[in-house]
């Protein structure tokens, strides 16, 4: 009984931590700093940690992003492409999910993940340091030829 | 009887003059399907092309696997010797290649001025006379009037230049009316695709020049609202200029099994899937034998001096032919190195491994070699030297490798050969910066 317990208290002192941990981890939990943090955990090859970012990016932002994908008929133009945060954030992180998923090599949640992108938010925009906005939805298509390229 | 001879003689002389002006008819048009191709003498002809193969044996190469059409840069490399001493387009023809014959255009950032009327009557006299010299040349079946003259960094092109284009186009079209005519942009921004429609209405086809963004290109023509067919002119892996980067702003380079994966995909994308795919008339892959550009691999589909084939060609067979060439490259894995885009202290031991695998069971080897980073900063293009390598400090060659980093503080690489001993050979490197 004394052994349970103390497994007990262990394993909630540690659901605690872990809490507190991702808490700390989700910064401010905006979609901007789910979407860098996955992006540099994705850079720096921590693969489950990126997961992590998207997966938590996803679960509070894809209702705000498809919403803002069904007011769109095009892409949005540069000046306002911004103010479509949620869709441009989430597409970007399904991109990134599926980037990972393809390091993991699992093929079939990579290609699932990419269409997803490219079915549900193929106007969001990612902003390039370089200069410009390139659109996760057609590196997503790309991303799904590439991985067709080993089948016979 | 003299009457005879002579009538028999015009007789001969008319036919061999229509056989060779058979040769010569060349035009773009729809097919059953409404897709834009090239017709040579009424063959219909998906461009399968690259740019580059002019070392010799490399026409051969690009014959065996499936390619049909090359590109030239400037006149003057169809004359440059190839196997067995043979002229480029003489040897093209033969294997069954044809070639945009590509006419060089002076780019302003090279000094050239649009104003000065001397330098305008030069550039024309120098495209009449090729026009004059090798029309008669059944291998040519397109004029390439320009590449990225416009300059890659500008957005819209200086209107002198456009002008003057349109002048080149009408040229070139009053020495040889069996050719289309297609000049070449950098990337397919929409302003400089609305000039060419505005200012050169005598350019049939419009050739792009894209890595990044090639597999979309045909959505960008369209959006332009250019009504004629394209061609991508160029195209590869992301341009270093576009890669994502290391924190001292080295352009991360993929490995050859990835480079392999981006080119299938580019041509499959633009040709067969995305938007515009019914305007495009195939592509030229960019560079069926290598360059030193930013680093000795970026472009390159064949080792330098070795001829050793990557697999960037097998991913180009596939996506032409549907299935792998006969050997294919080396496969590589995963390449592990925990030094990969950070900063290391001089002379510190570091290692690197690597999984690769191939798919004929040939016997890999591997060579490490640390390379200094390239200082050039050229576009376009422009012609670059390769940097200084250090091999003696390589201390273990095999699937995992010690080196030992320079003494001298700056950016390196660390790049990776695998050969399987058959002419197939894979790449990749490692950016790293001595503090």
């Amino acid at each position: 009984m004394k052994k349970l317990t103390t497994k007990l208290m262990l394993s909630l002192l540690m659901a605690i931590f872990t809490l507190n941990v991702s808490a700390q981890e989700f910064g401010d939990h905006s979609s901007a700093t789910l979407t860098t943090k996955a992006w540099k955990a994705l850079e720096s090859g921590e693969s489950d940690l990126a997961l992590k970012y998207v997966d938590k990016c996803i679960e509070l932002y894809m209702a705000q992003a498809i919403k803002m994908q069904a007011s769109l008929s095009d892409l949005a133009d540069r000046e306002s492409a911004s103010t479509y945060w949620a869709l441009n954030d989430v597409g970007t992180c399904l991109f990134i999910k599926g980037q990972v998923l393809v390091k993991k090599e699992d093929t079939k949640a990579a290609v699932s993940t990419f269409k997803q992108l490219t079915t549900k938010l193929k106007f969001a925009q990612c902003w390039d340091q370089n200069g410009w906005f390139w659109q996760p939805a057609e590196a997503a298509k790309q991303k799904i030829v590439e991985l067709s390229y080993e089948e016979e | 009887m003299r009457t005879v001879n002579i009538s028999l003689t015009i007789y001969l002389s008319c036919i061999i003059w229509l056989a060779a002006n058979q040769e010569h008819q060349v035009k773009f048009a729809k097919n059953t399907e409404g897709y834009w191709r090239v017709f040579i003498n009424g063959q219909e002809t998906p461009i399968r092309g690259a740019g580059g193969v002019q070392t010799p044996g490399m026409l051969e190469t690009f014959s065996k696997v499936g390619g049909n059409f090359t590109r030239t840069w400037g006149i003057g490399s169809l004359e440059e010797p190839v196997a067995g001493g043979k002229r480029y387009i003489d040897r093209a023809h033969e294997l069954g290649v044809s070639v945009m014959a590509g006419l060089w255009i002076a780019h302003e950032r090279h000094g050239f001025d649009y104003n000065s009327k001397e330098q305008i009557k030069r550039q024309r006299e120098h495209v009449r006379n090729s026009i004059r010299k090798w029309k008669h040349h059944p291998g040519i079946a397109i004029w390439g009037l320009g590449n990225e003259m416009e300059g890659p960094q500008s957005k819209s092109g200086n209107p002198a230049m456009w002008r003057e284009l349109e002048v080149l186009a009408k040229i070139i079209r009053s020495e040889d009316p069996n050719r289309p005519i297609m000049t070449v942009i950098a990337g397919s921004s929409q302003s400089k695709i609305q000039n060419i429609q505005r200012y050169c209405p005598s350019i049939d086809a419009l050739g792009i020049n894209s890595y990044g963004a090639a597999g979309g290109a045909g959505s960008s023509v369209i959006q332009a609202g250019w009504k004629k067919p394209f061609a991508i002119t160029e195209f590869g892996i992301k341009g270093f200029w576009e890669a994502p980067k290391t924190s001292w702003g080295a352009p991360i380079e993929p490995n050859s099994s990835e480079k392999a994966k981006s080119y299938f995909a580019t041509h499959k994308m633009v040709t067969q899937i995305n938007t515009g795919k019914e305007q495009c008339l195939g592509t030229f892959a960019f560079l069926w034998g290598w360059k030193q550009e930013k680093t000795s691999t970026w472009f390159g589909m064949y080792l330098v001096d070795t001829k050793e084939k990557l697999p960037q060609v097998d991913g180009l067979v596939k996506a032409w032919t549907g299935i792998f060439p006969e050997n294919r490259s080396p496969i590589i894995k995963k390449v592990e190195a925990s030094f990969f885009g950070k900063r290391v202290q001089a002379k510190q031991r570091l290692t690197a491994s690597v999984v690769a695998i191939d798919k004929d069971d040939d016997e890999l080897s591997y060579d490490w070699l640390i390379v200094e980073e390239s200082k050039a900063h050229s576009v376009g293009g422009d012609k670059e030297y390769a940097p200084p390598a250090h091999p003696e400090l390589t201390i273990k060659n095999g699937k995992s490798c010690k080196v030992i980093a320079p003494r001298k503080s700056g950016a390196y690489r660390l790049f990776l050969t695998i050969r399987d001993g058959q002419g197939n050979a894979a790449t990749a490197n490692i950016p790293f910066y001595v503090n």
